[in-house]
């Protein structure tokens, strides 16, 4: 089967376990996270050029691409840093609009987070696979429009958003 | 088995009401990052009552959550719940007898 013709069956593939580090910096107080795979997360503040990174915090978390089963076409997910589900906090963040721009139905609205949170260089998660996200969550037999994957970019706010990170926030929660 | 057959064969605890769901599998996790990847249909097994595991279980449509060792969710990861119409249950004894009573009673 041609790569053009399938009806990709999209499964996780290259899963990797570490941590979602997050960094904000006291000049231009943007914010970045990166996929950090060592085991124990990096909290050392450092200067790049006119920046100096500060952590701000850290989450168990894992990261994954996209491979179709049937064609073996792959979707790497490199820019992904996790999913985060949107509460509806507000009403003028784009991902809100997305939310509720069908009345009749409850959407789910998942947020690709890459990793530029403050978008300064203008870069997201890339379309296709935001595409691919959708139809892996979506699945087959799911109802398509229950779960909805947008890019963080549509985000109007990192600071004031009440979104749920899908990240372990520690294991100290449990006992 | 129906989600509603396992409350009362196994006399589960419910924190919330909601309808009936085919339970397709089992999978035992504390770990949201390793929900995300399940397929549909699951029961939830799990100590953890954060709502973050709520907002991975409704990613993945699970079939309902157990909590085991006599866990219970706080409130507003019951509310979350409930907007995601995800069933919310409990059970006293650890994980471990209740994978065998799931075996036991055929949900695999
Ligand atoms: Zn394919
Ligand atoms: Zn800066
Ligand atoms: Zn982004």
């Amino acid at each position: 089967m041609s790569q053009t013709d399938c009806r990709h069956k999209w499964m996780m593939a290259n899963v990797r376990d570490g941590y979602l580090v997050t960094e904000g910096c006291y000049h231009c107080l943007n914010r970045i996270s990166f996929f950090s795979g060592e085991p124990v997360p990096p909290v050392e503040s450092y200067h790049e050029g006119d920046h100096f990174w500060n952590y701000l915090g850290s989450a168990q978390a894992s990261k994954f691409d996209l491979r179709c089963g049937a064609c073996g076409t792959q979707v790497p997910l490199k820019e992904l840093m996790a999913l985060m589900l949107c509460v509806g906090c507000d009403p003028t963040c784009g991902v809100y609009k997305v939310g509720h721009s069908d009345r009749e139905r409850r959407t789910w609205v998942y947020v690709a987070l890459c990793a530029d949170t403050s978008h300064a260089s203008g870069a997201c998660v890339p379309d296709e696979g935001v595409r691919a996200l959708n139809a892996y969550y979506q699945g087959e037999s799911g109802d398509p429009q229950r779960i909805t994957v947008v890019p963080c970019r549509l985000r109007r706010s990192v600071d004031s958003c009440q979104g749920i990170v899908l990240a372990d926030t520690g294991l100290t929660e449990l006992y | 088995m129906t989600t509603s057959a396992l409350i009362e064969r196994l006399g589960l605890k419910t924190f919330n009401e909601q309808g009936d769901k085919e339970i397709r599998g089992v999978y035992i996790s504390d770990m949201v990052s390793d929900i995300i990847g399940i397929k549909e249909g699951n029961l939830l097994v799990t100590l953890q009552t954060h709502k973050n595991l709520i907002a991975a279980a409704n990613l993945v449509d699970v079939a309902a959550v157990v909590y085991a060792r006599g866990k219970v969710p706080p409130d507003d990861v019951v509310a979350l719940a409930n907007r995601a119409k995800i069933r919310l249950l409990g059970y006293d004894q650890d994980t471990w007898t209740l994978a065998k009573s799931l075996f036991e009673l055929g949900v695999r």
